[in-house]
């Protein structure tokens, strides 16, 4: 083999953030191999500092940490952290990158995260910028990946100390770090943004007013984790403020000095989340105001949530620059000055408190990192990307996700992430399985009908459990047990040579029941499971006594009570492992073949990537021609040609050999479970009957273009939608040379009771066309009639250029919309503009109207119905996930991509398709899907058929069968349990969970009580 | 009874309040070694036998800990637990024991301090209230447990 031509199997991953986190999880479930890199101690990025995140107001690290832990198990990845990238040579397929490990002082092998390093050298902790004090070791938030502590050593003056101070002996100060050199095929950049610093401002009071802070500053007083422990307190004094405000647009937008031109596309709502939030913990006795230009609500039912800041949560809204934020000597309230449009004088207003909102940027470091991969970089320093694929960087084989790529949010992140993971997966060789790596475990020995016997194992974790109890008496008391065989101590239980030990004891003395006290199973059960498996007992027969989170860290003021609570703990959990039962995961074959619903641009790319990969797709399309609603697209707005790329893509879907097109093509039925469906359709003129078996569906069935019989639309030649208008000035130019005045009115049919959300696409639609028009006919005046021009990102250069042509934005309310009659030189156009306080009436030539997208209520209800997924109020498909999974639906097996999830551009439609292939691909990796044990299970012989269950499932799964006994489909039972405590005759056992073993656990805890 | 440290039962669903509780422990927060969690997949698991088996067995008070409203990874488990423990509130009335020894609680999985809080304050609440009747008839006898419950 030559060695030039050789493709490296391996994709570089940079940055640990969530965007870096889900490509490398995408990629190793698709087993690709891959190396993440982060410079920080532990991966996690921007979001582990956020307290809750929008529009679910749901806390972060209950969320992420899964997602984390998730990616320190995955065997494909290699995860190096405190790593930098130094250097890179070579191109898409065999890039070879240089890369520096600076040292952390702690082997991680060895570290327990125990946190006696911490407590003994507790100066300080490492963790929340500018409001915490800094510790020699740190860990950043409880749940880290890795689990290991980092120090500091430069603020360490008693190394020895510390190194005393680890009972595992993980302290190592001659760490040196390391340099090395790693090779890779394809290199996913998402290093994320920082935020920008308003140091410089003084008008701000920014740095010397210690009630001035950042968004992310107020984000880290409200979490749990941290300085303040969640208590909402001013840094000047510790009071609890009265009156807070949040100041939109720091740093973006091109505002202040050092800001970048764009809008940083996020801020708005997060702003609009802190205050969500710090209302709903204090309502009336915090009042909280927003100073804002435009409020950008544009995502997915964003709109809704602003419309609940100001409605239910009564956050008050000021359309305002505010001059300057000052405290007067003497006074302990900071004031603000600002003007509004309906006064002339400058008000002055006191708060207690003011969060700066500040936006997104490039910090150096990625600059210079873009520098060394050779990528192009724009004016503000955001990589360069093909205007069809946002994920493409100058450099084939380089790809960039996230707020890297321009500003955005957390699902934005996630659809970018996985698409960036498609097509680096599509540049590297298929790693060879090392099949000596992946030795199968023994087979189970036979368990059922034997006596128990069981072996317990206590940890003493360090400090932490021997701390504060005697756990070599513990395991004394556990020895004395019933049924107990074995109960030993065990310094760390989870270190490789206890699991070793533990293993051996399974052997030598047969044991076919193990407990562990010692930590949580949330962290650790898997892990045991797996020790145990190993040792050729099923997986599910041990039982985990969480002594530590439950006793000794939380009684450790009285080592009496925690060591009697870790008793019953313990004895609890022998009474429950002695009725375990050996499980077998539900398992079942995939068929690799897909489904995609819909033939526009996200159908046809989700189609194409698949394709490559070998797999056989089936493309339905229910009108008689692909190309959806692109296909009447002529140009961007940074003026890539839509027609010509269209075109392209439909040649390359019909030339395809793994694809088949299916026009005309109605659904009309669909049965199985994911990874074998069945989804019959009739197809083509005579509306023949097919039926087509799939393992993955993919919806991508797009948006309709709306059309409200509104201002005349439909009635007077002279007005037009966006969609239409844009057509018209590709096709005829000439008519617009004609024009004198142009009026576009925003927001038509969107924002409005029927639909509340906002449309998205048609503030940049409006840009686009206006440009056009001036170009074509340099003396129109256009009028923008807008509620809040949403141009985010990048779009905001278009707007302000739009601004600097001499497109003439006014505002105008939702309360008082512009007024339209047909006159005689043409439309007229009444409004009031607010800033002359006075009503004008514009004789328009052209009167556009931008009508946005509506989902296709008819398809889309008939599909949801077919194939059970749910749907927004507004009739587009919901995700599994509103900010973590995106692009997953709610039921296994089936994506989303496009405009059925939400209006969208078409780059990010096509970002969503790429990811819908990264998702389907980790579910195709697979021969068989693996769906756990922990299912709800009916006794045939008592089951009555009563139709609780069937009622009580949150998700519609049992039903009641043929022979008349209610069955529960192992392959779609969640696992929850709601069936069966809702049985009245007891049929049901949920398993992993049957009521013997919680009864059993009741039972042991109070023979203590009761003795 | 001078010195009655009630025993607490705290259903906990693996979700939120479980996660919260072991938040409770990494923060190295204290609450009384009263209360002991049993781990279920979600609030909406704990069957109405559960609780009445726990006061059976001598418990002094349950409490089952579920999702805040909205988070519940099972769609709506936790609102479900919310009405079963009102009905079981009822019941428990009707048998003689007071039907504040139960109660239905929700947090999220970030909430340590609220874990800790809502044991406390549930100790406090059980440990003015007293032995559970049931507990004194396991003790003394049915006769003195009639007394206690005014049958």
């Amino acid at each position: 083999m030559q060695k030039q031509q050789q493709v490296s199997d391996k994709v570089l991953v940079i940055g640990g953030g969530m965007g870096g986190i889900r490509a490398a999880l995408d990629l190793a479930e698709a087993e690709k191999k891959v190396i993440l890199v982060d410079r920080d101690y532990t991966i996690g990025g921007l979001m582990t500092q956020l307290d809750r995140t929008f529009p679910t107001n749901n806390c972060d690290l209950c969320t992420l940490s899964p997602n984390l832990s998730e990616g320190s198990r995955q065997e494909y990845i290699e995860l190096l952290t405190m790593t930098t990238v130094k250097g890179v040579k070579g191109g898409k397929g065999n890039f070879t990158v240089s890369m520096e490990t600076a040292p952390r002082y702690i082997n991680l092998d060895k570290c327990t995260a125990c946190g006696e390093c911490h407590k003994k050298f507790p100066q300080c902790v490492r963790f929340t910028p500018g409001l915490d004090h800094r510790a020699p070791t740190c860990m950043r938030y409880p749940q880290a990946t890795p689990q290991a502590f980092s120090i500091d050593l430069a603020k360490c003056d008693d190394v020895e100390g510390l190194m005393k101070s680890c009972p595992a002996g993980a302290i190592n100060p001659d760490d040196m770090g390391r340099k090395f050199e790693v090779t890779c095929g394809s290199i996913v950049l998402s290093p994320g943004g920082s935020l920008f610093d308003p140091s410089h401002l003084d008008y701000l009071g920014y740095g010397q007013q210690p009630d001035v802070v950042t968004s992310l500053q107020y984000e880290r007083i409200l979490s749990a984790s941290g300085p303040t422990m969640g208590q909402l307190v001013r840094p000047s004094n510790g009071q609890q403020p009265k009156k807070v405000a949040w100041i939109q647009c720091i740093g973006s937008r091109g505002l202040q000095k050092g800001a970048g031109a764009y809008c940083s596309s996020a801020c708005c709502m997060f702003a609009l989340k802190e205050a969500i939030v710090t209302k709903e913990r204090f309502h009336d006795d915090i009042e909280t105001t927003i100073f804002y230009m435009d409020m950008r609500t544009m995502g997915k039912d964003y709109e809704r949530y602003f419309l609940r800041a100001k409605n239910e949560f009564g956050v008050r809204f000021v359309r305002s620059r505010p001059h300057s934020i000052v405290r007067e000597g003497g006074a302990e309230n900071l004031s603000i000055t600002y003007s509004c449009d309906d006064k002339s004088a400058n008000i002055t207003e006191e708060f207690d408190m003011v969060v700066l909102s500040t936006g997104f940027r490039i910090s150096d470091e990625v600059r210079v990192l873009a520098g060394k991969l050779g990528i192009d970089l724009n004016s503000s320093s955001f990589p360069v990307t093909d205007p069809f694929n946002p994920v493409a960087t100058s450099v084939p084989g380089i790809y960039v996700a996230g707020v890297a790529q321009a500003p955005k949010d957390i699902p934005e992140t996630m659809v970018q992430a996985s698409a960036a993971a498609c097509m680096a997966a599509g540049d590297v060789a298929v790693p060879v399985k090392a099949e000596e790596d992946r030795e199968p475990p023994p087979p189970e020995f036979a368990t059922v009908g034997e006596e128990a016997r069981v072996g317990v194992f206590i940890c003493d974790c360090g400090e932490n459990i021997g701390g504060v109890v005697d756990a070599g008496a513990l395991a004394e008391f556990a020895s004395q047990l019933p049924q107990v065989v074995v109960s030993e101590l065990k310094g760390h239980g989870c270190s490789r040579q206890s699991m070793r030990e533990i293993q051996e004891s399974i052997r030598d003395n047969k044991l076919n029941r193990v407990v562990i006290g010692g930590c949580s199973p949330r962290t650790h059960e898997t892990k045991f499971q797996e020790t145990v498996r190993a040792a050729g007992l099923n997986k599910y027969l041990v039982e985990i006594a969480n002594i530590r989170d439950q006793a000794t860290w939380v009684h450790s003021n009285s080592p009496q009570d925690a060591t009697a609570k870790a008793k019953d703990l313990i004895r609890m959990a022998v009474g429950s492992v002695i009725r375990s039962q050996p499980l077998v995961d539900q398992s079942l074959p995939i068929n690799k073949d897909i489904l995609v619903v819909g033939g526009g641009v996200a159908g046809m790319n989700a189609a194409l990537q698949l394709a490559d990969q070998g797999h056989k797709v089936y493309l339905a399309e229910k009108t008689d021609k692909l190309g959806g609603l692109a296909a009447r697209i002529h140009s961007t707005i940074e003026k890539g040609d839509v027609q010509t790329y269209v075109k392209d893509l439909i040649a390359r879907t019909e030339a395809h050999e793994n694809i088949q097109i299916i026009t005309r093509a109605l659904i009309v039925d669909h049965s199985g479970m994911p990874g074998l469906f069945k989804t019959g359709m009739q197809t083509g003129k005579q509306m023949f009957y097919r039926q087509i078996e799939h393992g993955v569906t993919v919806i991508a069935t797009g948006a309709k273009p709306n059309r409200p019989p509104q201002y005349l639309l439909g009635e007077n030649a002279a007005v037009s939608t966006q969609l239409d208008l844009q057509a018209l000035l590709a096709e005829k130019p000439e008519t617009a040379k004609a024009w004198d005045n142009v009026v576009m009115i925003q927001c038509v049919g969107s924002r409005d009771d029927e639909n509340p959300n906002c449309s998205r696409i048609c503030c940049q639609s409006a840009i686009k066309n206006a440009l056009r028009i001036l170009a074509l006919n340099p003396e129109a005046r256009i009028f923008v009639l807008y509620r809040d021009m949403r141009t985010f990102g990048f779009h905001e250069e278009y707007y302000q250029k739009a601004r600097e042509l001499g497109v003439i934005f006014v505002r105008y309310s939702r309360e008082q919309p512009p007024r339209v009659q047909a006159g005689d030189g043409g439309i007229e156009v009444s409004f009031t503009d607010p800033v002359l306080g006075r009503e004008l009436t514009v004789a328009a030539d052209h009167l556009c109207l931008s009508t946005g997208m509506v989902a296709d209520e008819d398809g889309n209800s008939e599909l949801a119905m077919l194939f059970k997924l749910p749907r927004t109020a507004d009739g587009y498909f919901l995700e599994d996930h509103v900010k973590l999974r995106p692009i997953d639906l709610p039921v296994p097996g089936f994506f989303v991509a496009g405009t059925a999830h939400s209006p969208k551009l078409i780059n990010e439609s096509v970002a969503q398709a790429l990811a819908v292939a990264a998702r389907a691909r980790t579910m195709l990796a697979r021969d068989t899907i693996n769906l756990g044990a922990r299912s709800a299970k009916v006794d045939k012989n008592i089951c009555a058929a009563c139709l609780i269950c069937v009622r009580s499932c949150p998700f519609s799964i049992p039903f009641i069968n043929a022979e008349g006994y209610s069955e529960i489909d192992p392959a779609k039972c969640h696992g929850c349990g709601v069936c069966v405590s809702a049985c009245p005759a007891k049929a049901i056992q949920l398993m992993q969970f049957e009521d013997d073993r919680i009864l059993a656990k009741l039972e042991e805890l109070f023979e203590r009580t009761n003795a | 009874m001078e010195n009655f440290e009630p025993v607490i039962v705290a259903f906990c669903c693996h979700y939120c309040a479980y996660t919260a509780a072991d938040m409770a422990g990494s923060q190295r927060l204290t609450y009384p070694a009263n209360v002991k969690i049993i781990r279920v997949p979600c609030s909406g698991k704990v069957d109405a036998l559960h609780i009445v088996k726990a006061f059976e067995k001598g418990a002094d008070g349950v409490y089952v800990a579920g999702c805040l409203e909205g988070d519940c990874h099972f769609k709506n488990g936790n609102v479900r637990a919310a009405r079963r423990v009102e009905s079981v509130r009822k019941y428990l009335e009707e048998i003689g024991l007071e039907g504040e020894r139960l109660e239905m609680v929700t947090m999220s999985a970030g909430m340590g301090y609220r874990f800790a809080q809502v044991a406390t304050e549930m100790t406090e609440k059980i440990r003015k209230m007293g032995p559970s009747p049931i507990h004194l008839a396991l003790a003394g006898g049915a006769s003195e447990a009639r007394k206690a419950a005014n049958i």
